[in-house]
């Protein structure tokens, strides 16, 4: 187990571990040996490894659901209820501004002042952003388009959607977290039965 | 057939190259046609345009179009330069195997007639057709490659990339039937009790067309694959643009309470953070030496007595007791300047009041003081007094006026 030190001390810290966040530790959370190993250890603080459909991401989440724990997944919840709409124009903006014809996916890189450069030139984009920095999610106070961009990103790597590799270069790389996030909205539209599409209409096929 | 006369020969030879330095001479031109999708006939002399309509080089689809290169020769420019939007795929193998089938049979005549220069010549012809056949394959499987590992990138948008595939997968799925017609037990038939033929249709194009059977299967592998990745992109793209629609015409919109069900799902079970926390331990010996070291290496606080400190801030509240005092009395006096103004009845002037006191205020702080009394006194208080200022202008220059002395008077009720 002491070699899983760091990881575990990631993972209790509320991380996501998947292949862009730390390769070698999602290689290891990916073997059933050291899931349940790991699943073991954590038994006493009243935790275990979860992961989401296609195993792509992993995180904590209770053992047993006392009712402090509910009382957390509730508040918690409604947070990330909350922040669905705004990460869902995020990811929208940032296809249509850097011109992309796939949502993002983990892995992606964004280039912080390719994203600057585009939005400013384009009068509508500009505006959307506006409107998306000053959502309660993000929060931004400022009227600079560079310091709205700089901390829409910020918060999302506080938020473990992006890693910044280097502290200095303006640049980033979308996480697995993303994966998850798009798992959670599919299972709410599906429990929910949303009128919610995902798949092209005929039309679109011929 | 009979062989070719060597004069027609080398009429075909003679024409042949022409025609081709037909191709490099205009090779500028031409290539902007490829591009163009027609030529610009500005570009030629009218003698050039007709030696390459002659040549077969250009056509007129239609009266009302303008000239375009032939279609044979937008494909020789298209698999040349791989360009995937243009080039084809041919997957006609019957044609090819029937005149597979014509030479055996040529050359086999050819040999029973003992016309052994023909016979050389058939095979020539039939090796041709046997490496046409492979070639066919293996340009159809560099082609599909090509588009693969570029991702489709030569098409932009995920709906093209889809379609792309799925015109390949169609192609790849006509080749793969075309080898389904190479019968090699035919083909050993055709061969039988003859050296040259065996190795040529048999050996030689067997191990080639097993090969690219292979590398077809391994292809469509791949390309399902991407399909499904493609597919997987547009399900969550179109799944991210129609979940934000929703949510924004319904604003209100709360889903159900899943962290009190019975069975929480386990993507809404996300544990609490918790942070191990660690604190230097003395309890044992052999690592008193580390700590000592770390102690040491702590930067020392710079050497500020604790007595100075105290003094200074000492003085500071002494300081800010004497200046309340004065302020006090500054006010005093102000306000018996005005009771005096109230006694006589008339106008007083206030440094002559100043200086009749013998009072210690700087003569502008008890201007300001006269002032600030006038401005805070109630409005029915201050209609009683009439304030007149003496003032000089400051210079020559500007509006800019100085107050010299204030006289206060009672205004006659």
């Amino acid at each position: 187990m002491l070699q899983h030190g760091p990881l575990l001390e990631r993972l209790l810290a509320g991380d996501f571990i998947c292949q862009i966040t730390d390769e070698d530790a999602y290689r290891h959370l990916s073997q059933e040996q050291t899931q349940q190993e790991i699943n073991h250890y954590l038994r006493p603080l009243n935790r275990r490894l979860v992961s989401n459909d296609d195993h792509s991401v992993y995180f904590l989440g209770f053992h047993e659901l006392t009712k402090e724990a509910r009382e957390h997944l509730s508040s918690q919840f409604s947070l990330t209820v909350q922040s669905l709409l705004p990460l869902l124009e995020w990811l929208q903006l940032v296809q249509e501004t850097l011109g992309r014809d796939s949502a993002l996916t983990a892995g992606d890189t964004i280039k912080l002042q390719e994203f600057v450069l585009r939005t400013e030139d384009n009068q509508s984009l500009r505006q959307r952003l506006n409107t998306l920095a000053s959502d309660r999610f993000f929060n931004s106070q400022s009227e600079q388009l560079d310091n709205q961009v700089k901390l829409i990103f910020r918060r999302l790597k506080e938020h473990g959607y992006l890693l910044q590799p280097h502290a200095e270069r303006q640049y980033y790389v979308v996480t697995g977290k993303i994966d998850y996030l798009i798992d959670l909205i599919r299972f709410i539209r599906d429990e929910e039965h949303l009128p919610v599409d995902d798949t092209p209409t005929q039309e679109a096929l011929i | 057939m009979a062989p070719l006369e060597p004069a027609i020969a080398s009429n075909l030879f003679s024409i042949g190259a022409e025609r081709l330095a037909l191709l490099g001479k205009h090779h500028k031109a031409l290539m902007q046609g490829y591009v163009d999708g027609f030529i610009d006939e500005s570009a030629f002399s009218e003698g050039a345009l007709k030696k390459l309509i002659a040549a077969r080089i250009l056509w007129r689809p239609d009266e009302q179009q303008p000239l375009a290169l032939r279609p044979l020769v937008s494909e020789l420019i298209a698999s040349m330069v791989a360009d995937e939007n243009r080039r084809q795929i041919n997957a006609d193998v019957a044609e090819k195997l029937e005149q597979i089938r014509n030479r055996v049979q040529a050359y086999r005549d050819a040999q029973f007639k003992g016309d052994y220069s023909v016979a050389e010549l058939q095979l020539q012809r039939l090796t041709e057709h046997v490496h046409d056949l492979s070639g066919q394959f293996e340009e159809a499987i560099d082609s599909l490659w090509h588009r693969l590992n570029s991702d489709f990138g030569f098409v932009s948008s995920l709906d093209d990339k889809i379609r792309e595939n799925e015109r390949a997968q169609k192609q790849l799925r006509r080749l793969l039937d075309g080898l389904d017609l190479l019968d090699f037990h035919e083909l050993i038939e055709l061969s039988e009790g003859n050296n040259h033929l065996r190795k040529l249709l048999v050996s030689q194009l067997q191990n080639q067309l097993s090969s690219h059977h292979s590398s077809l299967l391994e292809v469509q592998k791949r390309l399902v694959e991407l399909l499904a990745k493609f597919r997987q992109q547009q399900a969550r793209s179109l799944l991210i643009a129609n979940m934000a629609a929703f949510l924004r015409q319904h604003p209100k919109y709360q889903p159900a309470d899943y962290p009190h069900r019975s069975d929480v799902p386990s993507l809404f079970n996300q544990a609490a953070s918790i942070k191990p926390q660690a604190a230097i331990a003395l309890d044992k010996a052999t690592e008193r030496q580390v700590l000592a070291e770390l102690v040491r290496a702590l930067p020392r606080p710079s050497s500020v007595t604790i007595t100075d400190t105290q003094s200074a801030s000492f003085s500071l509240l002494l300081q800010d007791e004497e200046i309340a005092a004065r302020q006090q009395a500054l006010k005093t006096d102000v306000e018996n300047f005005y009771l005096r103004v109230i006694d006589q009845g008339g106008k007083i002037s206030a440094l002559d009041y100043l200086s009749t006191q013998q009072l210690s205020w700087d003569s502008e702080i008890w201007l300001y003081q006269i002032i600030a009394e006038y401005q805070a006194l109630p409005l029915d208080e201050k209609q009683m007094f009439s304030i007149t200022r003496e003032e000089a202008p400051a210079s020559a220059f500007n509006g800019l006026l100085l107050i010299r002395d204030i006289n206060i008077g009672l205004k006659a009720a």
